[in-house]
């Protein structure tokens, strides 16, 4: 059992170098190496589950067997908690769903081998960052982890903006990378030790300017990492050139791990989130990142530059609830983050699925798909109404449980800035259903474009992995109750309880903890499922009774539906604009023209803000770091 | 015999046969107050009833452009959901589902019928659609957020110390100690609530969705036959809801015998329909498309969160 966390992780890495120097003689052979490492991975993951989850175990390995000599860990420890459990799951899955999609995805474009190497590799690091117990090796798997994506990014160099997005992710990358090796460095120069467990033992006594400062670094560069405010115009720019596996593996799993680095960060290491000022600062990082992100998403008539955004806004609501530092908040939390993974890989490999049929990503030059592809837009319409928060499917069920930690929050503590949460995170609900309405009636429903009169469903080799989560996104929605008391409950349970991780990895060091604030609030009531019964039972007795339809008649011999070619943006032209000759400032692609013209200088100010050149981007994250610091300074 | 009486309260007394003889009753006299505050004779009563009845035993054509499964399938989701959502409003006391946080699932409800009407107009394929279902999506921004403003106030009041999302605690809170809407603090949220309900439901001033004379009914365009009727029935259902759960939470008046406390609910429905829906019908011109926004996200916005803000400092 205490050798699974490191074979699960060599696994990933070993297929990667067999892949390099035997996947080369034939797609079968590059294929069959892939799936096994993913699968022996997964395996491996979901073997631990029955006794971290289920039996509250916590999984230690040595590397080289060198255990902790007189209550000091010197070695490299792997320490598999509940909570590591949980990200490692969201992770094997993931990259097991995104692996499979890319064997059909991806088998036009040349060098795979590259490509499934480098995936491997990123796979094998972001399971090693999520399983590790020690500090310096995070670094280590951060570094892997941002140099394999940022090489994914641009793997496709030859279409357009590739390079540049690879380039910017790199760039902006390292500043996240620095500041995460400052902050260990400043902890190591502390505390003289890199192991999880031992700094989480002895922060807490060490309440010094230079652990603080340590602490505003860590938290930049897991924020970079989670791709939060004013780091999301790299996810923007990457996302829309990444092959869409790969988006999905940016989107599902590596901003992941820069939330769960913020919730050992905050929960374990430095044992701070009982501060008001901390939750402040995590929960503000997270509205603030939501909303600003869905609004952006808002105006992108690149359909996977519009996910990118969604996904960062995501993760905000993600962060806003583990930072609200209640057992509710973090489980709501986590709920999040898995659905997120979820729902937001269907959508990205959706995208993909779009893109592979049509050859295009362009909003405004998509229409009419659902008659075309009518399978990948019921897939769509599950993966949009997930994120919408659309009962009953799981986006539901874990933003419906982040507003009642947010409000229960704001009563408990009779803070007025926990309720503007609360309305932020109901607001961003609804603007992120009115971009999904935009993309749905731009590219599936609507009139049929030029580019789209020939496409047809995809394989099956790539409707496969996305029903897959498709059902995953139904049935996480439904079964909430047990599902938290399953998962989430161990796993917010770990993150509140430190003193358990830290005498598992040091046995029997005497664990300082803050008190324990666990109890798991059911956030869901079963009659609701009547509820559900009801509507499906009232919706189809009224259907069952309908009468006859007529059916549009066949199209004569010679007849063609509607072959003229739409010029640019005229899809509404008529309806917004008025003559033709009039000026229309307002895009064929946006559909929102009364909200927009409200907010014109809002929208006007974010666009001049993401301006695409990256020495800006860069100046944005070091402002952000030196904030950060100040704010730490001062309060925390 | 609870399960009996379940069954009942579902079909019968609070549920569906109350539903739909209180949303037409309601959808009838909205129209024959208008016509009279206009000089005009003005349909009968029954008038909903009739054009429901008329949409339901004509053709159903579906367009060429049309995804056939959704543009159908869309109409019959909306009825459902604004009928399951009327199975939550206290009549007399008694509702016909009780949940702990009905008033969060009244809130997505009524969402979900809101987009099915989105859905519908946007499986129709036709562009007169695609707008109007993008100014009811500027509808919905701007209405939810005063909405949700509103119900925190209410929660908060209700909930002694703590807050609630429970409707039953609402009326329960009423029944001891007099409606919501004799406390001055929230008669901002009460305005607020009032000048929700229109662009909720859809109706006149606020229908920038439908607008006949500019984009030929919007996200009906297409619709006839069977799920026009659906749709049409949804509008008025939705106007019973609304009405219904503004009486729930500031009119909820308790005399203990249920009949009375049932007569006093449907007066009370009926007068704020006249209040909420009629009058500004009758006397006002459509709004802009972002002409609705602003009102919202100044005005109505404004007077709800004063109300929140009043309550949170504890006046």
């Amino acid at each position: 059992m205490e050798n699974f966390p490191i074979l699960a992780i060599m696994t990933l890495f070993m297929g990667a170098f067999i892949n390099s120097l035997a996947g080369r003689r034939s797609y079968k052979a590059r294929c069959a190496i892939v799936f096994t490492t993913m699968a022996i991975s997964l395996i491996l993951v979901l073997a631990m589950v029955p006794s971290v989850m289920g039996g509250g175990e916590i999984v230690c390995y040595w590397m080289g067997g060198w255990a902790p000599e007189a209550d000091w860990a010197y070695g490299i420890g792997l320490e598999v908690d509940a909570l590591s459990l949980f990200f490692g799951l969201i992770v094997t899955i993931a990259v097991m769903i995104s692996g499979v999609y890319s064997f059909t995805y991806m088998k036009h474009d040349d060098s795979q081998v590259n490509f499934y190497t480098l995936f491997l590799m990123l796979a094998g690091s972001v399971l090693g960052l999520v399983l590790s117990g020690d500090l310096f090796n995070i670094f280590v798997m951060v570094e892997i982890m941002t140099f394999t994506a940022v090489a994914l990014t641009a793997f496709r160099n030859d279409t357009e903006g590739a390079l540049e997005g690879a380039f910017k992710y790199l760039v902006v990358g390292s500043l996240g990378s620095m500041s995460i090796l400052v902050g260990t460095i400043l902890i190591y120069a502390c505390l003289h030790t890199l192991n999880l467990a031992q700094i989480a033992q002895m922060a807490i006594h060490a309440r010094n300017p230079v652990m603080v400062i340590a602490f505003g670094f860590l938290f930049v560069g897991f924020c970079t990492k989670a791709f939060m405010f004013p780091f999301q115009p790299l996810a923007a720019d990457a996302h829309a050139v990444a092959p869409a596996s790969i988006s999905m593996m940016i989107s599902g799993v590596l901003t992941k791990c820069g939330v769960y680095g913020l919730i050992r960060l905050v929960y374990v290491l430095f044992q701070n989130i009982g501060q008001t000022h901390v939750q402040y600062l995590v929960t503000g990082m997270g509205c603030v990142t939501m909303f600003i992100c869905v609004t952006m998403a808002f105006n992108q008539h690149n359909f996977k530059r519009l996910l990118a955004f969604h996904s960062i806004s995501q993760v905000g609501y993600v962060v806003t609830a583990l930072g609200l530092g209640t057992a509710l908040g973090l489980s709501a939390g986590l709920y999040h983050a898995i659905n997120h993974t979820l729902f937001k890989g269907l959508l990205f490999l959706v995208a993909g699925a779009v893109q592979h049929q049509t050859g295009t990503l362009d909003l405004d030059e998509l229409g009419g798909l659902s008659k075309k592809m009518p399978r990948t837009t019921a897939l769509f319409l599950i993966g949009a109404a997930s994120i919408s928060g659309i009962p009953p499917f799981n986006g539901f069920a874990s933003k419906w449980m982040i507003y009642q930690a947010a409000f229960s929050k704001a009563v408990n503590t009779d803070n007025f800035f926990y309720l503007l949460v609360c309305g932020v995170a109901l607001i961003t609900s609804v603007l992120t259903l009115a971009s999904f309405v935009k993309v749905a009636q731009s590219a599936f429903f609507g009139q049929c474009s030029v580019l789209c009169r020939d496409a047809e469903d995809c394989e099956k080799g790539m409707l496969v992995p996305m029903s897959v989560l498709a059902v995953l996104c139904v049935v996480l929605g439904l079964i909430p109750d047990q599902f938290g008391t399953l998962f989430l409950k161990p796993a917010a349970g770990a993150a509140m309880d430190p003193g358990v991780y830290i005498s598992a990895m040091l046995r029997g060091a005497d664990a300082t903890v803050m008190p324990a604030i666990y109890g798991y609030v059911g956030a869901w009531n079963p009659v609701f499922f009547i509820v559900l019964l009801l509507i499906v039972t009232v919706g189809v007795t009224i259907y069952s009774v309908s009468a006859p339809l007529r059916r549009p008649e066949p199209l004569a011999e010679g007849d063609v539906e509607d072959e003229h070619v739409l010029p640019e943006n005229a899809k509404y032209e008529p309806f917004f604009s008025g003559e033709e000759s009039v000026h229309s400032h307002v895009g064929g692609s946006d559909l929102f023209w009364g909200f927009k013209e409200n907010w014109k200088k809002y929208f006007s100010f974010w666009h001049d803000w993401h301006s695409g050149i990256v020495n800006d981007y860069e100046l944005y994250g070091v402002v952000f770091l030196a904030a950060a610091l100040i704010y730490c300074m001062l309060f925390v | 015999m609870t399960f009996i009486q379940t069954i009942l309260n579902i079909l019968l007394l609070p549920g569906l046969a109350f539903t739909l003889i209180a949303s037409i009753w309601l959808a009838g006299v909205d129209r024959v107050l208008v016509a009279r505050m206009q000089r005009r004779v003005g349909p009968s009563l029954l008038q909903p009833l009739y054009d429901v009845l008329k949409c339901l035993g004509k053709e159903t054509i579906i367009p060429r452009k049309a995804n056939e499964k959704v543009f159908l399938l869309a109409p019959v989701v909306g009825l459902a959901s604004v009928l399951v959502t009327a199975m939550f409003l206290p009549v007399g006391g008694v509702s016909a589902l009780k949940v702990n946080s009905d008033m969060v699932v009244i809130l997505y409800l009524l969402t979900l019928a809101s987009v099915t009407l989105i859905v519908g107009a946007s499986a129709s394929g036709s562009p007169f659609a695609g707008v109007g279902l993008s100014r009811e999506m500027v509808a919905m921004i701007s209405y939810e957020l005063p909405l949700v403003l509103v119900m925190l106030t209410v929660g908060r009041v209700c909930g002694k110390g703590l807050a609630t999302f429970s409707l039953s605690t609402v009326t329960a809170y009423q029944a001891a100690n007099g409606p919501l809407l004799l406390n001055p603090v929230l008669w901002p949220a009460a305005i607020a609530m009032l000048f929700v309900i229109p662009c909720e439901v859809g109706q006149h001033p606020f229908d920038i969705d439908e607008a006949e004379t500019e984009i030929c009914e919007g996200v009906l365009a297409e619709y006839s036959g069977r799920p026009l009727a659906q749709f049409k029935m949804m509008h008025n259902v939705k106007m019973y809801v609304m009405s219904g759960l503004f009486c729930a939470m500031f009119l909820n008046i308790s005399t203990g015998f249920i009949l009375a406390d049932i007569l006093i609910y449907c007066v009370a429905c009926t007068l704020v329909t006249f209040v909420s829906m009629s009058v500004p019908h009758a006397v006002t011109a459509r709004f802009r498309v972002e002409q609705v926004f602003k009102f919202y996200w100044t005005v109505v916005t404004g007077c709800a969160a004063l109300s929140l803000i009043l309550v949170w400092i504890g006046l």
